[in-house]
């Protein structure tokens, strides 16, 4: 039967498939832990990792789109097939940019060591930012893993969290550099890392919701926090009277 | 949109052997509702059951309701029905001794017109919804054998469209037909439902995903569900109709 | 014994030799009717001449005898085509249950009775009906009886040929028509039958030509009559009659002469087939 045959054929792609995201997500979350692990004890070698880890990444994640472009051609598949395919073509992106963040951080990483200024105190807020975001992109892969939309349906709320922890950061930093305890060319640089953490975050954030609608079908639009926070407040005055 | 058809708890038999069962569904005018399901499962034995063509077999019967904007087609005369809810077969059959003419006039000439006027505008006004009239005009008396499947098909089509039905029932209308006659059938079928309600059988699936509204699944005989095709083709409610649309059947 | 020959050229062989086998046999099928058309033109021509086909019989021509049959045909095909084809029609749209089943058996059966029995019948039939009032017991000579006994054999005929006739339309033509909000009548009338029209007409063809050669039953009811026409009452002359008659006289002269009615009556049937597929042709044509 001609349909036994195609499916076979399919489910061939489909397997290729996701084993290379499997592997393209194992190498993003790899790149930001060693850089995370670079930038902390400023380690040049592991840096360097991190750059051919970075090119990896961008290989990899060229070969499955070209992977979802044919199976999208060859097969015009629908339903659960159609948004794993799309899904994983949308994550190849979140997770690029995770690895480069990466990279970036691993050239911050080479800059410092040039200066050795990494200050106990900012090594504290840096590991707490990282364990966090970390944790989200660990989720978010899990889930696409293990297709299982229940473990992100709050990722939303947790980057709420590292949301603020970015902004609390911020403020301190600038705090800091106008006060004079801090560098301006370090404090500037701390300023990137912090905003690479929340960036990694979003990532993250994407990542879980796309997950969501590979698994059911449902789509949970992005909405920021303040704009959640503005919605429920008109929400509590609609229903007073 | 309104409901223009609806069928209530349906289910047909041929002899003893039950066909569909309890089929209730809504079909919306003006859009184009797709069947899909595997061979067998009874879509075209539903859609015979539409307009009354399921009884002319022997020994076959039908229970429940088919309602044609309220009315009960069941209690009116087979003939009257007919007329109101055209069909479409899987293989062309042009009327084989008569012209393309006389084929596209005669649901009309045999139901006593005679106006000679009357005749050729409603030729004209058909042949040109099933956008054959440009292909066609100038060999209007030549044998409806003549034309190729394509255009035959869309000169059946023709022929059913100068009644003027409300509805018009498509069994299959494409299988015997190669992808360029198949994609003019579809934009056909995309212009005429602006004029018609459309309910179209078909086994390819990308077919059904192209041209139709909503789509009805059906599995041996049960309708195992019904809803807008945008939403059955990418997250259907029923495991069963998941396996179906992406081939994985048992 | 080894074959010296591989499979191919063996294969190839055995289909020329099958080929050359078939073509002898057609051959040796259209000896028989080539040698009849063959004998009956040239020995018939010699006999036949305008004062032949313009005389009776009474006077050694055989003009009354071409008028007796085609008045035979004519009237028998008046009755039985209509009956034939009506009852081919029924069977066919109609027939599908026990009653079907009865009738078409009891066709079949009807087309299988020998002539001779038909004229019998007849014979008999017409002979009872005059005894109790009904017409006369003159009325078994003559071409009323005739014309019963002709029919008898062709109405069933007819109706098998045309049962198959309207069989063979198919049914997605019957149902696009019913599915354009067609009755059911008009559907048969004017949709199905005339799609089956070129094989009707052949049926109704065949049925003239095989009634046309029917000597036996005409023997005990048309009976053969030596001037022209003179009424539906009357015996009437038939050209297989007179051929009967001459071939099995003692005179030579009319044996031979018999050729001549004989190639009359193959050219007449020779004329209704080619003049049936003209009027075909000339319909399809003009669609």
């Amino acid at each position: 039967m001609p349909q036994a045959a195609e499916r076979k054929a399919l489910e061939k792609g489909l397997k290729k498939l996701n084993e290379n995201m499997v592997t393209l997500a194992e190498l993003a979350e790899l790149s930001i832990r060693k850089a995370v692990d670079g930038l902390t004890r400023l380690d040049p070698e592991v840096a360097q990792e991190v750059f051919t880890l970075d090119q990896e990444v961008y290989g990899l994640q060229l070969e499955i789109e070209r992977t979802c472009i044919d199976l999208l051609a060859l097969h015009a598949p629908v339903a659960r097939d159609l948004r794993t395919i799309t899904t994983s073509l949308k994550i190849t992106t979140d997770l690029d940019r995770i690895g480069r963040y990466g990279k970036d951080l691993s050239e911050l990483t080479l800059q410092f060591r040039d200066r050795h200024i990494v200050e106990r105190e900012d090594v504290a807020r840096i590991l707490e930012m990282a364990d966090r975001t970390i944790s989200m992109v660990d989720t978010a892969i899990e889930a696409f893993v293990h297709r299982n939309a229940e473990s992100v349906r709050n990722i939303i709320e947790v980057d709420d969290a590292v949301d603020q922890l970015h902004d609390e950061n911020f403020k301190d930093i600038v705090r800091r550099m106008m006060e004079g305890k801090l560098n301006i060319d370090t404090g500037a640089r701390y300023l990137l890392v912090n905003r690479y953490f929340e960036r990694i975050a979003d990532h993250a954030v994407n990542i879980g919701l796309r997950v969501v609608y590979m698994v059911t079908g449902d789509w949970l639009p992005r909405v920021r926090a303040a704009d959640r926070a503005k919605r429920r407040d008109e929400g509590s005055a609609k229903s007073t009277p | 949109m309104a409901t223009k058809l609806r069928v209530e708890s349906v289910s047909a038999w041929y002899g003893e052997k039950l066909a569909i069962q309890d089929i209730t569904m809504d079909i919306e005018e003006h859009m184009v509702t797709a069947v899909i399901g595997p061979s067998g499962c009874g879509k075209s034995t539903l859609i015979r059951c539409l307009n009354r063509m399921h009884e002319t077999i022997p020994k076959a019967r039908v229970e429940g309701k088919v309602l044609l904007q309220g009315e009960d087609i069941y209690a009116s005369s087979p003939v009257s029905v007919r007329r109101r809810i055209g069909m479409v077969f899987q293989k062309a059959n042009p009327f084989p001794t008569m012209s393309i003419y006389d084929n596209v006039a005669a649901g009309l000439r045999l139901n006593g017109v005679r106006n000679r006027d009357e005749l050729d505008k409603a030729v004209l006004a058909s042949l040109k919804q099933a956008a054959l009239w440009d292909e066609v005009k100038d060999s209007l008396d030549k044998s409806g054998a003549s034309l190729s499947g394509g255009q035959q098909q869309r000169l059946c089509i023709a022929r059913a469209l100068a009644v003027k039905p409300e509805v018009l029932l498509m069994d299959e209308p494409c299988s015997a037909l190669d992808p360029i006659a198949t994609a003019k059938i579809e934009d056909l079928i995309f212009d005429l439902k602006k004029d018609f309600t459309l309910i179209v059988v078909t086994h390819n699936m990308q077919q059904a995903a192209r041209v139709s509204e909503t789509t009805a699944f059906m599995y041996l005989g049960k309708l195992i569900e019904v809803s807008n095709t945008r939403e059955l083709f990418e997250r259907p409610r029923e495991a069963l109709t998941e396996s179906y649309i992406t081939g994985r059947f048992g | 014994m080894k074959f010296p020959f591989d499979r191919d050229t063996r294969r190839r062989w055995i289909d020329l030799a099958m080929s050359g086998a078939a073509f002898v046999c057609v051959v040796i099928a259209i000896i028989p009717l080539g040698s009849i058309l063959i004998e009956a033109s040239v020995r018939g021509l010699r006999s036949l001449s305008p004062a032949v086909l313009t005389a009776t019989t009474g006077q050694g021509g055989i003009g009354n005898a071409i008028q007796g049959t085609l008045i035979l045909i004519l009237l028998s095909a008046l009755v039985s085509l209509p009956v034939g084809i009506l009852t081919g029609i029924y069977l066919s749209e109609f027939g599908k249950n026990r009653l079907g089943a009865a009738v078409r058996f009891f066709v079949e059966v009807m087309t299988q009775v020998p002539s001779m029995v038909v004229g019998i019948f007849v014979y008999s039939l017409v002979l009872e009906l005059g005894l109790i009032g009904l017409g006369s017991p003159r009325l078994v000579f003559s071409t009323i009886s005739g014309v019963l006994a002709l029919s008898t054999i062709m109405v069933p005929f007819v109706a098998r040929t045309s049962e198959e006739a309207l069989r063979l339309v198919s049914i997605a033509v019957r149902e696009s028509a019913l599915a354009l909000g067609i009755p059911r009548h008009r559907t048969i009338l004017r949709v199905v039958v005339p799609s089956a029209s070129s094989a009707l007409v052949t049926g109704g063809l065949l049925g003239i030509a095989r009634v046309a050669g029917e000597t036996a039953p005409l023997l005990v009811t048309a009976f053969g009559n030596n001037d022209w026409f003179r009424g539906l009452d009357q015996p009437i002359e038939s050209l297989p009659h007179t051929i009967y008659i001459w071939a099995t006289g003692p005179y030579v002269a009319q044996n031979q002469a018999a050729w001549g009615v004989s190639l009359v009556l193959v050219l007449m049937m020779l004329g209704l087939s080619i003049a049936s597929r003209v009027v075909i042709r000339l319909r399809s044509v003009s669609r």
